[in-house]
């Protein structure tokens, strides 16, 4: 299989998936799952399951009291059980009908391209239902800028948050950031030092029961770190990075071993399972954490997401060379 | 006399031969001991003791404090320390309602009627277990031949101590010192101490703090020697001239002497930090010596940034000239007061930037270490921390010493709250409120509020007096605003309740205080020409992941000069570290991991600090808002 044209992305045009490589990279997007299945760089696999928009994090001792909670819980079941509703494919710009058999039968192994860009259409389960969409613009270097967008509707309840969430492998060794000091929110972040830290492993803040944590706001770039794949023929243990940078606007994240879900149903931390995976949530919108009180006081308006209006992030995901 | 058991039943009862609250001065018997701050006449009880548990009053060792009784079969528990951390009691955290809901109706004594005492309410409750407590002793050679008193440090909830088979007497208030003369009875050889320690009393209803409950003796206790001449008492007032240049200081010594007629020298030197003396003077002992009006021509104020502190020192010798005590205490200058609904030290605005402190550890409940209180004095000076309220009861006493020396502003709480007999699933329902203005009950909380002021008067750090938490308002509560004001005209008090039953807020509290409110509520408050300034006694419930929007607040205090800050709910949380019943590794604990029903769960934790002492992310949130304002 060729890959010499490194100024072109060769494009595998597959029954159940798209695949993009090209130098040092290898990625599928696949059609069933409904996202893109498999992020390679150098050889090591960044994705367990496809990467989807999120929407809920595990609930604050005041969201419970404020009963915030209860009014999103339809985005709990939505953050759970996403559906994709709809794949669309661009080569070069150009729209093309969706490459599955016998669409594809006119392809073969030599196929390129400059850029391609596969955009997955969501439709959430909230009342009333809303879509989301998530597009991969793949450039020939490998280089992935993702956008997320949410369509607002009347009657949609608030946000707990709006990102996307990817689920890697293996847990991270560490990961190192360019943003704000600490565990930040937007009601919360006066007291954030800008600059660059570097977190050693998944740290998971040990609030008295287990719930949302480790959010990073105002975020340019985020390089997560790992050692070892599942793959079983490559036990070899080098660091590897994966860098994702903000696109137009600093995003917000938080890098786990935990879903949001896995959280929420903890009720100590030593219930949570033992951290196998890295949990990076990528956020574009986040609920504030509110203060005034734990049993009613509502997040001030500021800083809710409202269900309403459209939210979007943009970023891009790159490889780091390794030294 | 004899003990009674419906003294649990009787809110009227809650000392019995317990000596009078007084000063918390150190005394040595010579400078050396002074030096290394060990005095010969104190003789420390802390440590292993005899020990048996009993469900309930029926079940208890009746004879347990005589000396021939068989104690064989006791146990040994630590001394201080919590019985239930021992495994004795069930360990429960619940906040606002008793803990005995669910499982007992009771009612507070008299709050149903004139006619109903409730009598056998505690002393025949289901729920009210017994520590008997047994501990032999021997008196140190330093403490022989001489009046001995007995001081234990922090009991809860109520006990009854006999020496050598004899009564010795009866206290409640679990956080205030409880004294009794043992000398009558004391031998030169073996003693015999015994403490029936009861979980349950009418100062259960007084003690319906938001924490874990505990019973057992959880603060030290010792036994203390008077010499031939003893300063049983020392008031401190040091008070600032208008111009803030000058002061003058009083003194007032209230003097004990084993054997009449009293007689022998006092005196008084006072050291600023240069070792300048601007005080020595000698003068004849009496009960009671004054001095008046020292004057400073020129004084060092104290305050957060200069905690200046002048050292009193007053030497006692008896009639023949021999040194009996020497008695160090460190004292400021500084001024508290409202002018134009503003609260000033110094003359300069003052804002709060404080925290609610529990007295914590997340292995030993609240019998806290000095290494805990220097760890969270610590925790101040790194994140802006200038106040502290003593939430709900008063601390141990070091804490008041580090406060002084550190600057920090300190709300010195009464240990009340009867939050359970006037809120419940957070409605306002006070059918059953105690103290309420019930007659009854009035002494109970005038004398912890007297054991408070007394205990505490001479510290600096202290600028308001808080007569409780959440305990409604009434005569009682007012009666105690009356107490403070007359005994001390140099500090503002404090009380939140009177919020809720504004007949009492021109006599209850200086200050108004909420908790909780909202920054735009307090902005409606301060607009609207207020009458007292505001303070937060307790805001940014820091309950998990929380303290979102503290710069709302902070916004206040440009705004409105008649905002004084607050105090952020709270310093650390309450969790305890257990072994984890699968994996055995420690890990924190809180309400209802016991089993313990009613519980209100993890709502224990709401402190800036978890349960081990390592500060939550938002501390830097603190750290920076604080920051701007320090």
């Amino acid at each position: 299989m060729s890959t010499a044209n490194s100024t072109k992305l060769h494009v595998i045009y597959g029954d159940g998936s798209l695949g993009l490589q090209g130098t040092n990279f290898d990625y599928i997007f696949s059609y069933e799952r409904g996202g893109l299945e498999s992020l390679v760089q150098n050889g090591k696999e960044w994705l367990y399951r496809v990467p989807k928009p999120t929407f809920w994090r595990a609930t604050t001792d005041n969201d419970r009291g404020n009963h915030f909670a209860e009014r999103a819980a339809m985005w709990l079941g939505t953050d759970q059980f996403l559906p994709c509703v709809k794949v669309a494919i661009a080569v070069n710009g150009q729209p093309i009908p969706l490459p599955i058999a016998p669409e594809n039968n006119r392809y073969s192994d030599h196929e390129f391209a400059t850029t391609v860009t596969i955009t997955y259409t969501y439709e959430t389960l909230t009342v009333p239902k809303t879509l989301v969409t998530t597009a991969y613009q793949v450039a020939a270097d490998g280089a992935i800028q993702i956008t997320a967008r949410i369509t607002g509707q009347p009657d949609l309840p608030e946000l707990p948050v709006f990102g996307v969430r990817f689920i890697m492998p293996t847990p991270a060794t560490q990961y190192t950031y360019t943003g704000l000091s600490g565990e930040t929110y937007p009601d919360r972040l006066a007291g954030g030092v800008p600059g660059t830290y570097t977190i050693t492993g998944l740290p998971v803040t040990p609030y008295l029961t287990p719930q949302e944590n480790g959010m990073h706001m105002r975020t340019q770039d985020v390089a997560i770190t790992r050692t070892t794949v599942l793959n079983n023929a490559d036990p070899r243990q080098d660091p590897f990075v994966l860098r994702l940078t903000a696109l137009d606007h600093p995003f917000a994240f938080s890098c786990l071993p935990y879903t949001a879900e896995e959280l929420e149903n903890a009720t100590h931390k030593e219930e949570l399972p033992l951290p196998r995976r890295t949990v990076l949530t990528i956020a574009g919108a986040v609920r504030g954490v509110g203060g005034i009180d734990s049993w009613g006081a509502d997040v001030t308006a500021p800083y809710h997401i409202s269900g309403e209006t459209d939210h979007q992030l943009s970023f891009r995901v790159e490889s780091v060379e390794s030294d | 006399m004899k003990p009674d058991i419906h003294w649990l039943d009787d809110p009227e009862v809650f000392r019995v031969n317990q000596l009078p609250a007084h000063s918390d001065h150190p005394f040595y018997g010579n400078y050396d001991e002074l030096l290394h701050k060990k005095s010969r006449y104190i003789q420390s009880l802390d440590g292993e003791w005899a020990f048996n548990f009993a469900a309930t009053p029926a079940d208890r060792d009746r004879e347990f404090y005589q000396p021939d009784f068989d104690a064989q079969q006791y146990d040994t528990i630590a001394v201080p320390g919590h019985i239930e951390l021992n495994d004795y009691g069930q360990i429960q955290y619940i906040n606002t309602l008793y803990p005995w809901e669910g499982k007992q109706f009771r009612r507070p004594a008299y709050s149903m009627g004139q006619d109903r005492p409730e009598t056998g309410t505690f002393s025949d409750g289901e729920d009210n277990s017994v520590g008997m407590y047994r501990k032999t002793f021997t008196l140190n050679e330093s403490l022989q031949n001489q009046r001995v008193i007995i001081q234990f440090l922090g009991v809860e909830r109520a006990m009854y101590v006999w020496l050598n088979g004899h009564f010795i007497g009866y206290a409640e208030d679990s956080f205030t010192p409880s004294e009794f003369d043992l000398t009558p009875y004391l031998t030169s050889g073996e003693n015999l101490l015994a403490v029936a320690v009861f979980k349950h009393s009418t100062a259960s209803y007084l003690e319906d703090q938001d924490m874990f409950r505990f019973s057992g003796i959880f603060r030290s206790v010792n036994l203390i020697a008077k010499p031939e001449l003893h300063l049983e008492d020392l008031t401190i007032r040091p008070i600032p001239d208008e111009n803030l240049e000058s002061g003058n200081l009083n003194l007032t010594l209230n003097l004990s002497a084993a054997t009449a007629p009293l007689s022998g020298s006092v005196t008084v030197t006072v050291f600023d930090h240069a070792g300048h003396a601007w005080v020595h003077q000698t003068v004849e002992a009496h009960e009671t010596v004054t001095f008046t009006d020292l004057p400073f021509d020129q004084i060092h104020l104290w305050d957060h940034h200069h905690p200046y502190l002048y050292q009193l020192q007053i030497q006692l010798l008896d009639a023949a000239g021999n040194l009996m005590e020497v008695i160090p205490y460190r004292f400021g200058f500084r001024r508290v007061e409202i002018k134009d609904h503003v609260l000033l030290l110094n003359n300069d605005r003052l804002v709060l930037n404080g925290v609610n402190r529990h007295e914590w550890n997340d292995q030993t409940g609240r019998a806290i270490t000095l290494a805990d209180m220097r760890a969270d004095m610590q925790t101040f000076h790194d994140n802006h921390i200038n106040a502290v309220r003593t939430c709900h009861y008063p601390d141990q006493i070091p804490w008041y010493d580090m406060c002084d020396d550190e600057g920090i502003y300190m709300m010195a709480e009464t240990n009340l709250e009867t939050h359970g007999t006037w809120q419940k699933m957070g409605a306002v329902e006070p059918s059953y409120n105690v103290p309420g203005s019930l007659p009854q009950w009035q002494a109970a909380v005038l004398d912890r509020a007297k054991s408070n002021y007394e205990t505490f008067k001479n510290h600096t750090a202290i600028l308001f007096w808080s007569l409780g938490n959440e305990s409604y308002a009434g005569e009682d509560i007012q009666a105690m605003n009356t107490y403070y004001k007359t005994v001390d005209p140099d500090r503002l008090t404090h009380y939140e309740g009177v919020c809720r039953n504004r007949k009492y807020t021109a006599t209850i509290s200086d200050v108004e205080s909420m908790m909780y409110a909202a920054p735009k509520d307090i902005a409606n408050y301060l607009e609207k020409d207020p009458q007292k300034p505001f303070l937060n006694c307790e805001f940014m419930h820091d309950m998990g992941n929380s303290l979102g929007g503290l710069a709302d607040y902070m916004n206040l205090i440009q705004a409105y000069p008649s905002y004084a800050g607050g105090f952020i709910w709270d310093f650390i949380d309450q969790a305890l570290l257990v072994p984890d019943e699968i994996t055995k590794q420690p890990v924190l604990r809180y309400g209802g991991d016991f089993d313990d029903r009613h519980s209100d769960y993890e709502f224990s934790g709401d402190g800036l600090l978890f349960a081990d002492r390592t500060p939550k992310p938002a501390m830097q949130e603190v750290r920076y808002e604080y920051g701007q304002f320090d």
